[in-house]
């Protein structure tokens, strides 16, 4: 047994002699002194016969050093060859064992597959979103200039003060920005070729394909000219546009009409290229913007600036260079912008990341913690597939094998199967790739996408190992330190060890469902949040309404009062339709994700904390407020003497009333829109009721102005009625076709539809999580199952005693309901406790519950203790069930 | 000069498998049997046998065993095997084609001189 003690590798030196350089030495030695012999046999002193042998032999420690490092090499050859012969035999073994018990193998593979699937299908989008570089040249350089604005000159040509620093004044910091550019995202229709489209622009300054490193294919970029206000209309297609519109044929030099006015085309982007936001093609952002840069739009845009920071300069060095201009603002506007001084320029791929890095994040940790729970499960068959096999082991045990071999022969079992796990769970990941691709921002989207790539192979491939290890370490110790004797005498199985191992198992299963708890509250905390959101009142009545949205273009439209004789007409049709009750128009639905169009107001009288506040601005008709079922509050809604020529008016929302006006009456109250564009004062003459722009957000400032005085090219129209949903779409349609047939729409929808997208997000988010902890669920009442079932079991003998001796059923019942409920109740213990620790992390996500919501938490506590104790009784049913006489005759 | 290292060792080689064919030997007596048979004709640096036995060794055509000397010391013997019996025979083969080949061209008459052109 000693001899077996020696490490494998001391076989093969004995091959050799105790050693390498020892074995080269005796034989080089031994040569030397025989052909020393035989010189002093043909009579040379000795002193000769030494230095003729070794002048013969030539040089001895040349020629001993080359064989020893011959030698040496060799070794390890067949050292390092023996290993992997090990190594396969090894995994052949457990590839065979695996298939022969094909049920565990599966249940094994199964549950890790889940774990590393779920993980990695998550860490795909993480990879995508924050890991994978933004595809421009040298990405890490580009930098989001936090709250920096275009200079901004309403008419193109004075420009208005601004004490903030704005792109102009930033750009001037060439030391420390090589290159600075802005851009913005709106909705154009294209028209020309075919039927009107309608397209994603990207209005971008000259220097925007610069800073980002981006060149055309075709053409050219914007010039500086083209830059400035009041130069001709030029474009810039992507390649997917090329090629849709014009076929792949020249284009350049050709124009496309927008919104109905002609732009010519200078260039076109390489494929790829569909920055920001997956844009069809850019036109240029005016530097300093004016109002003409937004003409084709329903208004201002909110822009992004954007900067390359110079070579060797650092993003803290770049920080504190604008930090200076941001601290020269006046005092009582530095206040709302501390902000934006403590972090003036973060990496633009965070930006773009935005609010979705938590959710992500969040979401990897449930993922994590699940794989932990498929780990605990894992490791809970091994050990119990290892109690099985122990006879087994024994017997090898006995037979020779030594003890390293056995561990590393079950670790390359557990291996195998924990890559097996994540064979499956990539397969898994692969499915889900385009389910996961929702959880990217949509500044994200056409950038960067989920993928299978090398990085999510090593992912799955690192997982698998080190859960291999995880759940492999301890069965295989467990089985290793096994007395191989007395477990063959025994009989196995019954021994003190798997008394041992049923404690080990204990632990496991209350620390999964300790763990499934934490998932489960997760769970119920998201649910609860998402209920409470759907709970909210939006402000307006979504059943029964349908819109759709159109651009009345400049050309077939030019002017306002055109546009609104249009509307007119419109509604007129609408109305006369029968089961329609009510129709209006507005420039802005709400939760249709627009809610960026914001502007500065400043009350005549009334308090405003701070000197300048947003508000959004809407322009909509009486109509509107009826089909909504947004109700009146105060005053009067507009009407159609409203006009251009009449005072400026408008209606503005609960909260703004009661904000600015707090405890006055807010009627007759005027407001000066900070725009020198439009008329000075206005009045208000109504209040209506808060509208939500987006589900989970509280409502903001709004303001509503007649439609009448002024109509915008963009329009959405809605109407009530009492038709089926496809009718009232149809209707619509079927209205604007009746007034104008050329005039193209889109996002024909109802708005109860319009309110389920606003929600994609937290729904994804929900049911993600709602997922995991279902999963987790699913795991930890098999682990209880398990651990109870194999207890029973190993007690059938003393069962039966029991049963002979006297005990009843309910005594067996409760003998195994016991330890099942003890199991169950320390491990939800202790999920609560690391619950109320974790759920703060949760917060952000989160609306109308706080962190610790005890109806969530009893709730997920609840709902894993109940199937927890009912597994423990199928086992518990089984022990009560049996027979005293037949187990003591089986023993 | 020797002649080059490729034709010395390879002819060391099958020196080495000839040596042995009479049965196992330890790195002397093959050095020592070398220099009998060749009357001292080829100079062998005995040094550069060990190698040789060595990697021999590696490529299986000979087997090493560490056993007792005739004077009762530890010796490494080695022996032929199979693969090195089958090389021996095919290399001298070989060998003494070559050897032929180069000695009709040493000794060919005058009337075989190459063609002028």
């Amino acid at each position: 047994m000693s001899a077996r003690k020696e490490p494998l590798w001391r076989r093969y030196l004995r091959f050799f002699g105790p050693d390498v350089d020892a074995d080269v030495e005796d034989e080089l030695r031994f040569h030397l002194d025989m052909r020393e012999q035989h010189y002093l046999a043909r009579g040379m002193s000795p002193a000769e016969a030494h230095a003729a042998a070794r002048k013969k032999f030539g040089d001895f420690a040349r020629h001993r050093r080359a064989l020893r490092r011959q030698d040496g090499r060799r070794l390890r050859r067949i050292i390092w060859s023996d290993r992997l012969g090990e190594w396969i035999q090894d995994i052949r073994y457990s590839a065979r064992l695996l298939w022969h018990h094909r049920g565990f193998s599966f249940a094994v593979i199964a549950t890790l597959a889940l774990g590393i699937g779920a993980t990695t299908a998550i860490f795909s989008a993480v990879d995508a979103a924050m890991l994978r570089p933004l595809p421009f040249v040298v990405p890490d350089r580009l930098v989001e200039l936090r709250n920096v604005q275009l200079p901004f000159a309403p008419r193109g040509a004075a420009e208005e003060p601004d004490p903030r620093p704005n792109l102009r004044t930033v750009g001037e910091l060439t030391d420390i920005y090589s290159d600075v550019a802005a851009y913005a995202v709106g909705g154009l229709n294209l028209s020309g070729i075919g039927a009107p489209l309608r397209i994603k622009v990207g209005v971008v300054t000259e220097g925007f394909f610069r800073t980002l490193g981006a060149r055309v294919e075709k053409g050219r970029t914007f010039s500086p000219e083209e830059g400035r206000p009041n130069h001709t209309a030029v474009t810039i297609l992507s390649h997917g546009l090329w090629q849709r519109q014009f076929g792949g044929q020249a284009a350049v030099g050709q124009s496309v009409r927008l919104n109905g006015k002609a732009y010519q085309v200078i260039g076109i982007m390489p494929p790829g290229f569909r920055f920001p936001q997956g844009a069809d093609l850019w036109i240029p952002l005016t530097i300093p913007m004016t109002f003409a840069s937004f003409e084709p739009f329903r208004g201002w845009i909110p822009t992004v600036a954007i900067a390359r920071l110079a070579p060797e300069v650092s993003r803290a060095v770049a920080a504190d260079r604008l930090r200076v201009l941001w601290r020269a603002l006046p005092a009582d506007q530095l206040q709302e912008y501390t902000g934006v001084i403590a972090e003036p320029v973060r990496p633009l791929q965070g930006t773009l990341v935005g609010d979705r890095r938590t959710p992500m994040l969040i979401l990897l940790g449930a993922t994590g913690l699940l794989l932990l729970i498929a780990c605990v499960n894992a490791t809970n068959l091994l050990l119990a597939h290892a109690a099985m096999r122990e006879r087994e082991l024994a017997v090898r045990a006995v037979l020779g094998a030594s003890r390293g071999r056995l561990i590393r022969q079950l670790l390359v079992q557990s291996l195998v199967l924990s890559l097996a796990g994540a064979a499956g769970g990539l397969l898994l990941a692969y499915t889900t790739l385009g389910l996961v691709s929702g959880l990217l921002p949509q500044e994200m989207t056409e950038l960067t996408a989920p993928a299978l790539n090398g990085r999510l192979l090593a992912f799955a491939i690192g997982l698998a190992v080190v859960t291999g290890l995880g759940f492999g370490v301890l069965p295989a110790l467990n089985a290793a330190t096994t007395d191989a004797q007395s477990t063959i005498k025994s009989g196995g199985g019954h021994g003190s060890t798997a008394a041992r191992r049923g404690r080990t198992r204990r632990l496991l299963v209350t620390a999964e469902l300790a763990l499934a708890l934490m998932l489960l509250a997760g769970s119920g905390l998201m649910l609860r949040s998402f209920s409470a959101v759907l709970a909210t009142d939006p402000g307006f009545v979504p059943e029964r309404v349908a819109t759709l949205q159109m651009t009345l273009d400049r050309t077939s439209y030019p002017r306002s009062g055109v546009r609104l004789a249009m509307l007119q007409r419109l509604l007129d049709r609408l109305l006369g339709v029968p089961g329609i009750e009510a129709a209006g128009v507005i420039n802005d639905l709400p939760m249709s994700g627009v809610g960026g169009i914001s502007i500065q107001v400043e009350p005549e009288e009334g308090s405003l904390k701070e000197p300048w506040r947003a508000a959004r601005y809407l322009k909509a008709d009486a109509g509107y407020f009826r089909t909504m079922g947004i109700q009146l509050l105060q005053g009067r809604l507009m009407t159609a003497s409203d006009d251009s020529l009449a005072p400026a008016v408008m209606v503005v929302s609960a909260r703004m009333a009661r904000e600015v006006w707090p405890g006055q009456n807010p009627l007759g109250k005027r407001i000066k829109l900070l725009d020198p564009d439009t008329v000075g004062w206005r009045s208000v003459i109504g209040v209506v009721s808060d509208v939500r722009e987006k589900p989970d957000e509280d409502a903001r400032w709004q303001m509503y102005y007649p439609i009448t005085e002024d109509s915008p090219s963009l329009v959405a129209v809605v109407v009530r009625g009492t038709l089926p949903e496809r009718e009232m779409l149809s209707t619509l349609r079927n209205a604007v076709q009746a007034v104008d047939p050329s005039q193209p729409i889109y996002a024909v929808r109802t708005l109860a539809e319009l309110r389920h997208e606003s929600l994609t997000t937290r729904r994804s988010n929900t049911a993600l999580i709602t997922a995991f902890g279902a999963l987790a669920l699913l795991l930890a009442v098999v682990g209880v199952y398990g651990v109870v079932a194999y207890g029973v079991t190993l007690r059938t003998r003393e069962m039966g005693i029991r049963a002979a001796l006297g005990a009843g059923r309910a005594d067996l019942v409760r003998l195994v309901l016991g330890e099942g409920m003890w199991v169950a109740v320390i491990g939800v213990g202790i999920g609560l406790i690391g619950t109320f620790t974790l759920s703060r992390l949760l917060q952000s996500l989160l609306y109308g519950v706080g962190a610790s919501d005890p109806v969530a938490i009893a709730g997920a506590a609840l709902v894993l203790l109940v199937p927890a104790i009912g597994a423990t009784l199928i086992p518990a049913r089984r022990a009560a069930s049996l027979d005293p006489a037949a187990v003591m005759r089986s023993e | 000069m020797p002649p080059s290292i490729d034709v010395l060792r390879g002819t060391l080689d099958l020196l080495i498998l000839k040596a042995l064919s009479w049965g196992p030997a330890h790195g002397y007596s093959v050095a020592e049997w070398i220099e009998r048979v060749t009357d001292d004709t080829l100079v062998i640096e005995e040094g550069s046998l060990y190698p040789a036995l060595h990697r021999l060794d590696e490529r299986g055509l000979i087997e090493a065993e560490w056993g007792l000397s005739g004077n009762n010391r530890r010796a490494k013997y080695y022996a032929l095997t199979a693969a090195g019996r089958q090389a021996l025979k095919s290399e001298s083969a070989t060998w003494t084609r070559y050897a032929q080949a180069v000695f009709a061209a040493l000794s060919a008459p005058a009337s075989l001189k190459p063609a002028s052109v």
